[in-house]
């Protein structure tokens, strides 16, 4: 990979990683506010409070680790010269 | 009070040392004492990125006035602290290769080395190193008197005894080892603090009468801590600046990017990716859930403890047994600790490498033979730590202003700098110098006299300055050619 390449990768991994933030977001909104109105209990809790904080927090990992393997590649960080 | 509830916490510090010790002979074979010193030797793997990153993110206020918070709130509380599952993935997936491969072109070791080489600017990275230095001091010695306090509270000894115990030690051993040490001491202490977690959890959930119990009490008497909006404890604008302070904007903390410097490949920065999501996560789950458990053992209104930062060292003293208190309090102290280290390493680095280094190349002296160098930087790291420590001893009202200021302000000055520095070419110095100074400054100005926009946090404020500011700077005023750019954005 040329330096050049490698900033066109980097660059996209940014992408994704903000797309992933954005997507997070919406999850957290729907899976909290979004859940808060039905009426179902899970281990004596409202299903608002079960899936807006581990439901986001498992969330968060499987989204990173979909990153991660489709999206992120790896690259030699020492070899500093074009090819 | 009973020394032998000491035992535990000293011998931990005692590991925290003897790591320091071996760290630093281990280096002592090695060349680049700079590269050593301040990044590790860019050797670190996945799990200790990770669990440094994590450290150094969890302060003791995540273990204290958080859950503490919880206990007032609800679940609501904890809704709001999940957004810190972001704190990992978003710095390391966004800044984590640039960063590393930067730093090793331009043979780089700290943030503001990257950034003085992008804008060209002496000026722009004096004012880094000066708001990295001073708003770490007030970061550190609110970390020193809130460690020190939850030892007096919990163990029976004096708030000073609490200081030397812990406080000097982290000193000792930050100065010592440099930052592989504190890399590896991090990762003790985020795996004691997950251990403590589980501990307390235990503890309290026995001392509330178990958990259907605890449950069916706050349904019963607290039905507003099942809301989202806690019968109006958490209003809408809350969780939306929290967004901004505790989730997006983290991305610009000077010592979460440093650790992008620090590692060895990018494998190991994947699965840090996905460890540091896991861990941030369960921390933050799991220690607010615990101040939520906490109703079942303090039962009383919160005027009967003090304030929310009392909840959690009252419920300690309360839930567990005095034989294993010495145990439960390395948890939330490891917190402490590692931010502590995390932070004094960086701000050292901003003294010597970035000012004192600097100044003495450009001013045509030689360089410094490693042995000096070697000497300077330990010494400049253990009397930054002592200042700070024997601030702490008596901290003036100034000190809790600066720490009100500095995670906002860190982030003010370093969000736009970094990001348009580090991935548009048409930032330039005037930009980045504007935004630096005009968005802390508005951020510090709104903070201490309480403005508020739309009753919002004041870092909505200060961010959107500091944007203006940099887009200004960079559109209205010509900057003359950078020849760094081309290291930072290399042709086709």
């Amino acid at each position: 990979m040329t330096d050049f390449e490698k900033l066109q990768q980097i660059k996209k991994e940014a992408a994704v990683t903000g797309a992933a933030l954005l997507t997070l977001i919406i999850f957290w909104c729907v899976a909290g506010f979004g859940m808060a109105g039905i009426d179902v209990s899970v281990f004596y809790l409202p299903l608002w409070a079960v899936t807006g904080t581990v439901g986001v927090w498992a969330f968060a990992i499987l989204m990173v680790c979909v990153m991660v393997k489709f999206f992120f590649k790896d690259m030699d960080l020492t070899e500093v010269e074009d090819k | 009070m009973n020394f032998l509830q000491l035992i535990p916490l000293l011998l931990f510090m005692a590991i925290m040392v003897g790591i320091s010790v071996y760290v630093r002979r281990e280096a002592a074979s090695e060349s680049g004492f700079l590269s050593h010193y301040f990044v590790g030797n860019r050797a670190l793997g996945g799990f200790v990125l990770a669990m440094t990153t994590v450290a150094t993110y969890s302060s003791v206020s995540s273990f204290v006035g958080g859950p503490g918070m919880a206990w007032h709130i609800g679940f609501g509380w904890i809704y709001m602290a999940v957004v810190q599952v972001t704190a990992v993935f978003l710095v390391l997936g966004i800044y984590g290769k640039r960063v590393a491969l930067l730093s090793r072109k331009l043979n780089a070791v700290t943030v503001v080395d990257i950034i003085r080489a992008r804008y060209s600017s002496d000026a722009l990275a004096a004012i880094s190193a000066l708001v990295i230095v001073l708003f770490f001091a007030g970061t550190m010695t609110a970390q020193f008197v809130g460690g020190a306090r939850l030892f007096s509270a919990t163990m029976g000894y004096d708030y000073e005894m609490g200081l030397v115990v812990f406080g000097l030690i982290v000193v000792i051993y930050t100065a010592i080892g440099g930052f592989r040490a504190v890399a590896f001491t991090d990762t003790l202490c985020a795996l004691v603090m997950m251990a403590g977690i589980v501990l307390l959890f235990y503890f309290v959930l026995q001392a509330g009468g178990g958990y259907t119990n605890i449950m069916q009490n706050i349904a019963d008497n607290h039905p507003e801590m099942l809301e989202p909006f806690s019968g109006g404890n958490m209003p809408l604008g809350l969780y939306f600046t929290q967004w901004l302070l505790v989730g997006i904007c983290t991305i610009a903390l000077p010592q979460s990017v440093v650790r992008g410097i620090s590692y060895k490949d990018t494998k190991g920065l994947h699965q840090a990716m996905i460890i540091g999501t896991f861990v941030v996560g369960f921390m933050n789950i799991g220690i607010n859930m615990i101040g939520i458990l906490s109703r079942g053992v303090l039962t009383e209104p919160l005027s009967a403890y003090g304030t929310v930062d009392h909840i959690i060292p009252t419920s300690i003293a309360t839930a567990i047994p005095e034989s294993i208190v010495g145990f439960a309090i390395i948890g939330p102290l490891a917190a402490s600790i590692s931010t502590i280290s995390g932070l004094l390493i960086v701000a050292a680095s901003s003294v010597i490498k970035d000012v004192f280094i600097h100044y003495r190349r450009k001013n045509g002296k030689g360089e410094l033979s490693p042995t000096r160098l070697r000497a300077i930087s330990v010494v400049a790291t253990a009397t930054l730590g002592t200042v700070v420590f024997l601030v702490a001893l008596n901290p003036p009202s100034v000190i809790w202003l600066i720490n009100m200021f500095a995670f906002g302000g860190l982030e003010t000055a370093f969000f736009w700098v970094l990001i348009f520095g580090l991935f548009t070419k048409w930032a330039n110095k005037y930009g980045a110098l504007f935004s630096a100074i005009g968005g802390t400054v508005c951020y510090c100005l709104a903070q201490g006299l309480g403005i508020k926009l739309f009753g919002l946090h004041p870092i909505v404020i200060g961010i959107s300055v500091s944007l203006v500011f940099f887009l200004a700077g960079s559109f209205l005023i010509k900057d003359k050619e950078n020849k760094n750019l081309e290291v930072f954005f290399p042709k086709e």
